[in-house]
């Protein structure tokens, strides 16, 4: 953050002072130096607006100063009581599903607020709270609204639920949805909420290893597999870069056409993942440079709308790609590619 | 509501999708009415009285499931969705996660 530093005594004030040879020395020379000193402020300040004109012209902001957002881990120690009992150190702790918890949470948080500039999933520092080892081999995690909640998964189809950093990613967009779009979870609506959780959790995953869109494998779910899915072949639950994929544990439609209002969000989420890959992979570098700025752009500057439908969402990131890089239409190219690509 | 009947529950949806049209995994089992308690019996007939459609609940948990329980009541065979929040646990338990 760049502050400016300004003087309250002009130097050619100072000067006088120090050149009056009605003042003593002492005070004759503490004028002279205050006029060298703040000779030396003005300097700084001069250099700092300068390289502060010289980012917002590349395009950079500095970044605001956002406090970490408290994160919670409660243990439900095989029970479907929530939250749980809270654990006083997870960070330090044995268990490694409760330290992965933490330290995936804290690390989702740390990337929507480097990446994004955003406090926390309501923008204003929430605690994020996690509850594992809920039920006895419970294949699955959610967001119930107020917190994410994390299986054990029964160890044949599915492993620990928070071995997966998508997933926690996945989880917390949720949250992140609810408090931008509050999309509803059926129909169209339904379908971008999920996807928004895809390409956000995969955006994550991307970003903890440093990929670029080539190097990233797109997938969902890879890390949570089973002995017996993986047996069977089955490499992810999803396939952003294909969802049609016959080694993905769920197939969803590639075209928006295919999509009916009465689908699970998580079979119509296969046509905007598909836009969200193609565009990235168009574009090339790292997902969440230009693209995922466009989309997280769309989802946070229209206010709520329960029943967005995908047409609109496409339109809003088209129009979004357009307004923040108006001197890069490549940028727009590939997101349109992205949503051409799905038949929208 | 003859005890000796049968429940069919499927579970559905979840992070992974279960029972979605390309999905290749499912959830589902069966159970008597004799099985349940009798509050458990009580509670799953109000459902079926006051849950007219077989649409899914409203703001369903984001990757929570959700449970399609089929049962004959009244003489008439009879389905519902219901959240996992409103599912008795014998119904629950009685279904077992498979590979198609």
């Amino acid at each position: 953050m760049y502050r400016c530093t300004c003087s309250i005594v002009p130097r050619d004030v100072l000067e006088r002072l120090a050149g009056d040879e009605r003042f003593g020395a002492e005070l004759r020379k503490a004028a002279s130096d205050s006029a060298r000193v703040s000779d030396v402020l003005r300097r700084m300040r001069n250099e700092s607006r300068a390289l502060l004109m010289h980012d917002m012209a590349m395009g950079t902001r500095p970044k605001p100063r956002i406090s970490e957002p408290k994160v919670q881990v409660y243990n439900c120690r095989n029970t479907t009581a929530l939250p749980g009992r809270l654990v006083t150190s997870p960070r330090r702790s044995a268990d490694r599903t409760i330290k992965r918890a933490f330290e995936d949470t804290t690390s989702v948080a740390t990337f929507y607020r480097e990446v994004f500039g955003r406090n926390s999933l309501d923008n204003a520092g929430i605690s994020l709270i996690s509850s594992v080892h809920y039920g006895v081999k419970y294949n699955n995690a959610m967001w119930n609204g107020s917190q994410m909640v994390y299986g054990d998964g029964d160890g044949n189809l599915f492993l620990d639920f928070t071995l997966g950093n998508d997933v926690v990613g996945h989880e917390l967009t949720h949250g992140v949805t609810q408090y931008t779009l509050d999309l509803e979870y059926s129909g169209d609506a339904g379908g971008l909420n999920e996807s928004l959780s895809d390409c956000f959790g995969s955006m994550f995953r991307q970003w903890q290893a440093g990929q670029t869109v080539d190097q990233a494998d797109w997938l969902i779910g890879a890390d949570i597999l089973g002995p017996a899915a993986r047996e069977r072949g089955y490499t992810c639950l999803r396939s952003m870069v294909n969802p049609a994929d016959r080694k993905a544990l769920a197939r969803q439609p590639t075209r928006y056409s295919d999509l009916t209002p009465d689908m699970d969000p998580h079979y119509s989420s296969g046509p905007p993942n598909l836009a969200f890959c193609t565009a990235c992979v168009v574009l090339g570098g790292k997902s969440w440079e230009s693209v995922g700025q466009v989309w997280y752009r769309a989802m946070t500057a229209l206010g709520a709308r329960p029943s967005l439908d995908m047409p609109d969402f496409a339109e809003k990131t088209r129009q979004t790609a357009e307004q923040m890089y108006p001197s890069q239409p490549a940028v727009l190219a590939a997101v349109d590619k992205g949503w051409r690509t799905v038949g929208l | 509501m003859n005890q000796d009947s049968s429940i069919a529950v499927e579970r559905l949806g979840g992070f992974a999708g279960f029972g979605g049209p390309g999905a290749r995994i499912r959830s589902c089992g069966t159970l008597q009415w004799s099985q349940l308690s009798s509050d458990e019996c009580q509670a799953l007939a109000q459902q079926f009285t006051e849950v007219t459609s077989v649409e899914a609940a409203s703001r369903p948990t984001a990757d929570g499931f959700q449970y399609r329980i089929t049962a004959t009541v009244d003489g008439a065979l009879r389905t519902i969705v219901l959240p996992e929040q409103s599912v008795p646990a014998a119904l629950r338990d009685c279904v077992r996660d498979e590979l198609l």
